[in-house]
């Protein structure tokens, strides 16, 4: 296939990329759980895209949900000690 | 492929519930169907849906039974990840189509759809089955009730870095996979291709895309489904639980700025079936839904509608002008409330776009010799809307579901109805 095929700068990118905000959102949860703001806040990440990110993270396990706030607004998310 | 067949009873175009329906039926009279999808899965809208109305059933409990019986039917053959290219009318019961199947890169028959693969693969985008609100996988399951149950390489966002096919337990991973377009006999044809959703976005006065705490209808029904892609209902914008939310309906129906002057049928009752579910779901949240006019006009649908205004959900009879949004993500809708003839605005925390549905016109390009012809909002043309709705303007070739026009799931279950007792009535006059 590689012979065939090249992989375009754009799908390199997005790689780099989403490997920036793990471990950014990562590096964030190591010092305990966070709501999504908080994890914004920690990583200067626009809001929305903290959320897309931590959603995606969720999906595959690298984090989970928590406990939810004292106004019932905002879930905390933690690392997923299993891996 | 080895034993490949070539020639078949009829072609059905389109895997969503009306395709299934109409297969079914002709496969029960022993005819030889061909399904094609274009998406991976079939099982169309209906299989990506909370609930459906008046019943609250579960939209995934009463479809895969079909969805199931469809894939699993000795006389019905499925192409997934496929579209007709061209479909040539050679004579009476004679049509000639050219079907282009895209590689999945994944060998159907080996892959257990054990989603090993997916942990491996360093590539995320986003995520069309989830209607973009999260990520997937180059390397995917479509859905966890898709049909087949087997994963597929996104080779457009592939790296090639051979990670999937080192994890994959079945050696599944196939790279030599090649498009492959052939060219297949058919007595008769099905158009089953359903509809559109609207996309808000040509709409920017509501500010869908730019204010992240608006979704759409298809997004909240994700949101409200069991394989939902957050952990409960939230915004996207922040993460927050709403509480306050709020509903437009006719997003891009009804409207003829948008080019799109028919009622869709079907939002006023999603909206509020909707609107349930949220007050079941988020007992503390209010649920507001701004409408022109509420159409209720089928079994139950009355009772239904009774229901959402005695569990709390407020009607405001109103057109939304336009929407803004405050620093906390907050949306100020301001609207002409019609009861008072007054201009008004409210806040709330997230509001739901109740997207109308459209025509799938592109169908119309695949027919070569004869064009089929469409009506004036470009749904397939019913030649004989009251006595024989399946009938199009070419013989041999019938129309189900939404093709015809906006309609919602029993409407479209009827409709495949009549498309199969045409379609097999067609038939018959070979035997």
């Amino acid at each position: 296939m590689k012979e065939k095929r090249t992989v375009s700068e754009e799908v390199k990118a997005n790689i780099k990329h989403y490997n920036k905000m793990k471990k950014l959102i990562k590096d964030a949860l190591k010092e305990g759980p966070k709501t999504i703001p908080e994890i914004a806040k920690a990583t200067e990440l626009p809001a929305h895209e903290a959320t897309y990110y931590v959603m995606s993270m969720r999906k595959y396990g690298d984090v989970v949900t928590g406990e939810i706030d004292d106004m019932d607004e905002y879930f905390y998310y933690h690392l997923n000690q299993k891996n | 492929m080895e034993n490949e067949v070539l020639s078949y009873d009829a072609l059905v175009i389109g895997g969503g519930i009306a395709g299934e329906e109409t297969a079914l039926n002709l496969a029960k009279m022993d005819y030889k169907v061909l399904l094609v999808e274009k998406e991976l899965s079939i099982g169309g809208k209906m299989i990506l849906l909370s609930k459906v109305f008046p019943t609250l059933d579960c939209a995934a409990c009463i479809t895969t039974p079909k969805v199931s019986e469809t894939a699993r039917h000795p006389n019905i053959t499925i192409f997934t990840g496929s579209e007709v290219k061209g479909v040539e009318k050679k004579g009476e019961r004679n049509f000639e189509a050219r079907i282009l199947r895209q590689p999945r890169y994944v060998k159907e028959d080996a892959c257990t759809g054990c989603q090993e693969c997916e942990p491996v693969c360093p590539v995320v985008v986003k995520d069309q089955y989830q209607f973009n609100l999260v990520g997937r996988k180059a390397v995917f399951v479509p859905f966890s009730i898709a049909n087949p149950r087997i994963a597929a390489i996104d080779i457009e966002n592939c790296s090639l870095c051979g990670a999937c096919e080192r994890a994959c337990p079945a050696d599944a991973i196939d790279f030599s996979q090649e498009p492959e377009e052939k060219t297949y006999q058919f007595k008769s044809v099905v158009v089953a291709t359903g509809y559109k959703l609207f996309d808000p976005i040509k709409m920017p006065r509501y500010g869908y895309g730019r204010y992240k705490n608006i979704i759409t209808s298809m997004q909240m029904e994700r949101e409200l489904a069991p394989t939902r892609p957050f952990n409960t209902i939230l915004r996207p914008g922040d993460g927050k639980m709403p509480d306050n939310l709020a509903y437009v309906l006719c997003t891009g129906s009804r409207d003829h700025t948008v080019g799109n002057p028919i009622c869709s049928q079907v939002c006023c009752m999603y909206s509020i079936k909707q609107a349930q579910l949220l007050m079941g779901a988020l007992p503390m949240a209010d649920v507001t839904i701004y409408y022109l006019h509420i159409r209720s006009f089928g079994k139950g649908f009355n009772e239904f509608y009774e229901t959402a205004k005695g569990m709390g959900v407020e009607f405001v009879k109103g057109k939304i002008g336009k929407i803004s949004e405050k620093e906390n993500g907050n949306l100020v809708l301001r609207y002409d409330d019609i009861e008072t003839g007054q201009v008004k605005e409210v806040e709330h925390d997230m509001v739901v776009l109740s997207v109308g549905i459209l025509a799938n016109d592109e169908i119309g390009q695949v027919f070569k010799t004869q064009k089929l012809e469409f009506d004036d909002y470009r749904y397939v043309k019913q030649i004989d809307e009251l006595k024989r709705p399946a009938m199009t303007n070419i013989d041999g070739v019938f129309v189900a579901g939404a093709a015809s026009g906006p309609m919602d799931i029993p409407d479209s279950i009827l409709s495949a109805g009549s498309a199969s007792s045409e379609a097999a009535s067609y038939l018959a006059l070979t035997e």
